[in-house]
């Protein structure tokens, strides 16, 4: 039995051998890359409620998506939609692995990251509590909210039993749950990890939420032109859903089974701002520090860096003091290296946003062809840096890293790189 | 270059530097540790919502915090109890442990664990939703209600600027987030981690939720007899609030700054049932698997432990299986090892469960005395346990057993140990 965590983790490399991906692009990975080379996005007028009221009235939605298509129907009742979006990428991930969880279950893990949980089982639950009293309550009110049911789901769908829960760090969730998923398997406490992030918040009490706080775009006309990271008219973003899940594995377990290696996931860098709740810490220090720390932590250096997926939000804040961490983090390589945010197709997925855009990154490295960042017309002096306005750009790329921040000043950053011998 | 230590085999080694907790039984970890001698009971009927109507009309909860007292008054308006109850407990740990965290900030992190976060916020804003519009929803809205703003508030209140992030696996949540804590330290990703749990869902919503699963007791006629785990007419948990924060630290930078060591984490064991989203498997198989990690971690086997803090919940279920799982890991030593749940009296802290558990468990180590599990009057034949009944015991706790097991099969299992076991 392998025991001791660090002593036994030195040499332990994590690589990705399957993702599953779940968005306004479409269900699947293969639908999320073809919007990645289509110049469209997945913004559009909210119909899961009557958002007529809200001060914002769009955002990315998954369209068709019918649980039971995917689930088992009775199971997936049991599930709020966070869940299901998760449970589905997870099985696509594993899937694409030809991972046989059975064969070592205790060596199989289940890290995800989700910000907000189940919203619309916890609201519905409350307004059934308020209307109709205390004991009207389903039993599945309170385990279908909580944020560790997509672990738990997803662990008992598998039938994984290494080590499951989720992490959470608002809109860097899902990045956390990569990168601590590698910790955990270059630990030696497991061979194979399923690591995400899911989310569900098109739901009127969150979108009102982050519309009080102003984060939000307010070009109800023109949803797939509104959110314009890195643009001087840039203001706010748009939420959207779904799910991402990668399968990380020890790549000797990975090279003895005969698995497709994507890719290598070599580098991770985890900080806090400790500065404000909701606002960036000045210059970006803190996700410089984390871009850094990835980089160290891969033993890579900036140059070798040839994409980077920013966070992006399309904020006015966010967008020039992330501009700003890549200067301090890539010195005199910033210029070169090429940046985009994918979140004006797909939205802010929140807790599923880092996971997303990994799942983005590594199909750029996978196919050389790195995707522009939408919108983005007039440029900020502010943001002085290639972001990919226009077209997709074709470029043959060793490394790609991917940022996420979040409310309470987390930052994290995650590096992957080819696949090699 | 450190050492590999004789003790637990791990090249860097954690201990625990400072400790603060706030519970029904009491608002500072000394307070807490008294009552528990005691054996206390903090459970009461309820205040903090008209329970009138609800099955359960009672919960374990703090008593006499003003968070305006804590924060200031505009600032604790602007953040959710279950963070309010984290920063209070967080201050406290670190004024014990005497870490200058400004001195050293990229190389402290924060890691803090709920089960369900913002609870009152969410509750509160569904209602102005419902009742008045999205146009009144308030900008503190979002970040009040989640789940990570615990640790984001603690880390800018200490100026802490290494790893962030909580952990979620419901009653699990804290006991992970020390767990994988220990293993930052030991990892060299931080030198000091101020970590632990909070929850505060002793409100509508909470009560209601876990009345409709039938997990909670209804014995409002006396509700400091209700947490009984282990006995025979135990007929469901009590819910409780609260939170607990402890600052672990790498052994040698301890040391170096002369800090006084309270305890030594000396093992870590995470599994998942992959069972059922709410009950234990069969057996208590995960929760087993997780003892012996633990125990492997630490380099020690089920003889060593002297104390376990049992998961204890008050649930039938729970205890017929969590004496199942501790008589696979002990085998003919189950029936004798002290093992006591201290939820009899704090009532059940979910997210907060596992790290007031250790809190009071490192306490107990100082003390040299076993807490008891209260309400013991009928014991029941499947839990044939040494269950500390009613009285606290004096004995030696060199290794202490620290056991968590959260809804959707999460299971953890943590050992402490006293502070010089190889001096």
């Amino acid at each position: 039995m392998q025991s001791a965590a660090g002593m036994i983790g030195a040499g332990r490399r994590v690589v990705v051998t399957g993702y599953g991906a779940i968005s306004a692009l479409g269900i699947g990975a293969d639908a999320l890359r073809q919007g990645m080379r289509d110049e469209r996005s997945g913004l559009k007028t909210i119909t899961r409620f009557d958002a007529s009221d809200q001060a914002t009235q769009f955002a990315a939605e998954v369209a068709d998506f019918v649980p039971g298509d995917w689930l088992d129907r009775k199971a997936s009742r049991r599930m709020d939609r966070f869940t299901q979006f998760a449970t589905v990428s997870a099985h696509e991930a594993v899937t694409m692995s030809k991972l046989d969880v059975r064969l070592a279950p205790d060596r199989v893990g289940v890290v995800t990251g989700s910000a907000f949980g189940g919203v619309e089982t916890f609201t519905a639950s409350v307004e059934a509590l308020l209307e109709r009293g205390p004991r009207r309550l389903s039993p599945f009110a309170v385990p279908m909210s909580i944020a560790n049911m997509a672990p738990g789901v997803i662990a008992i769908e598998l039938g994984a039993t290494g080590p499951a829960f989720a992490y959470s760090s608002a809109f860097a969730s899902g990045a956390n749950a990569i990168g601590e998923g590698m910790r955990m398997i270059r630990q030696g406490r497991a061979d194979a990890v399923v690591a995400g992030g899911a989310e569900a918040p098109i739901h009127p009490l969150i979108v009102a939420g982050f519309a009080a706080m102003q984060s939000l775009s307010e070009q109800n006309d023109d949803p797939g032109g509104a959110v314009k990271p890195f643009d001087l008219h840039r203001d706010g973003c748009a939420l959207g859903e779904g799910a991402a899940m990668l399968v990380l594995e020890e790549r000797d377990h990975a090279i003895a089974r005969g698995a497709t290696i994507i890719a290598e996931l070599v580098g991770y860098g985890a900080t806090s701002d400790a500065f404000h709740v909701v606002q960036m810490a000045p210059d970006g220090e803190g996700v410089a520090r984390a871009m850094v720390l990835a980089m160290s932590d891969a033993g890579i250096e900036p140059a070798e860096v040839g994409y980077l997926n920013a966070h992006g939000t399309g904020t006015a804040m966010n967008d020039a003091y992330e501009t700003i961490a890549i200067h301090t983090a890539f010195g005199s390589a910033a210029k070169d290296l090429a940046i985009s945010s994918t979140k004006p197709r797909t939205g802010h997925l929140l807790g599923a946003a880092g996971a997303l855009e990994a799942v983005i990154s590594l199909q750029a490295l996978e196919d050389g062809v790195l995707p522009s960042t939408l919108n983005l017309v007039t440029p900020d002096p502010a943001c002085d840096l290639d972001y990919l306005p226009g077209e997709s750009r074709t470029r043959d790329v060793q490394a790609v890293m991917s940022n996420s921040m979040g409310f309470g000043g987390h930052n994290v950053s995650l590096l992957f790189r080819q696949a090699r011998t | 270059m450190t050492e590999t230590s004789s003790n637990s085999g791990h090249a860097r080694r954690v201990v625990v530097t400072g400790m603060g907790g706030l519970c029904p039984v009491g608002n500072n970890a000394a307070d807490i540790w008294t009552a528990i001698a005691a054996g206390t009971s903090g459970i009461g009927p309820i205040t903090r919502f008209d329970a009138e109507g609800f099955e359960t009309r009672f919960a374990g909860e703090v008593k006499g915090f003003e968070p305006s007292e804590v924060l200031g008054r505009k600032e604790s308006r602007r953040i959710d109890r279950y963070t309010q109850l984290a920063v209070a407990a967080a201050r406290e740990a670190v004024a014990q442990s005497g870490l200058d965290i400004p001195a050293e900030a990229t190389s402290v992190g924060v890691l803090v664990g709920t089960g369900m976060g913002g609870m009152e916020t969410f509750e509160a804003g569904t209602e102005t939703l419902l009742t008045s519009g999205p146009k009144r929803i308030s900008p503190f809205f979002v970040p009040m209600m989640l789940a990570n703003m615990a640790s984001g508030t603690v880390s800018i209140d200490v100026g802490a600027k290494g790893p962030n992030f909580g952990t979620v696996s419901a009653c699990a949540s804290s006991a992970h987030a020390i767990g994988e804590a220990t293993l930052m330290i030991r990892d060299g990703r931080a030198e000091a981690i101020i970590t632990g749990g909070a929850e505060a869902a002793v409100t509508r919503m909470g009560i209601a939720g876990f009345n409709a699963m039938g997990a909670l007791s209804t014995r409002n006629d006396d509700p400091q007899a209700a947490s009984r785990p282990f006995d025979l007419e135990r007929d469901g948990f009590v819910l409780a609030e609260g939170a607990a924060v402890l600052v672990l630290e790498e052994r040698e930078h301890a040391l170096a700054r002369g800090a006084t060591i309270l305890a030594e984490m000396l093992g870590y064991g995470t599994t998942d049932d992959a069972n059922h989203m709410v009950q234990p498997a069969p057996g208590g198989e995960g929760a087993a698997r997780a003892m012996n990690l633990a125990l492997d971690d630490a380099g020690i086997t089920a003889d060593d432990i002297n104390y376990i803090n049992a998961h204890g919940t008050s649930t039938q279920l729970n205890e017929k299986l969590e004496t199942q799982a501790v008589q696979r890991v002990f085998g003919d030593r189950a029936a004798t090892v002290p093992i006591s749940s201290t939820k009899s009296m704090t009532g059940h802290l979910l997210g907060a469960a596992g790290s007031i558990e250790a809190l009071i468990t490192i306490s107990a180590m100082e003390a040299g005395l076993m807490p008891p599990t209260i309400n013991q009057v009928t014991p029941d034949p499947d839990c044939a346990l040494d269950t500390i009944p009613n009285v606290a015991r004096p004995g030696t706790i060199a290794r202490a057993m620290s056991n968590s097991m959260g809804f959707g099969g999460h299971n953890v299992s943590l050992i402490l140990g006293a502070p010089d076991l190889d001096l």
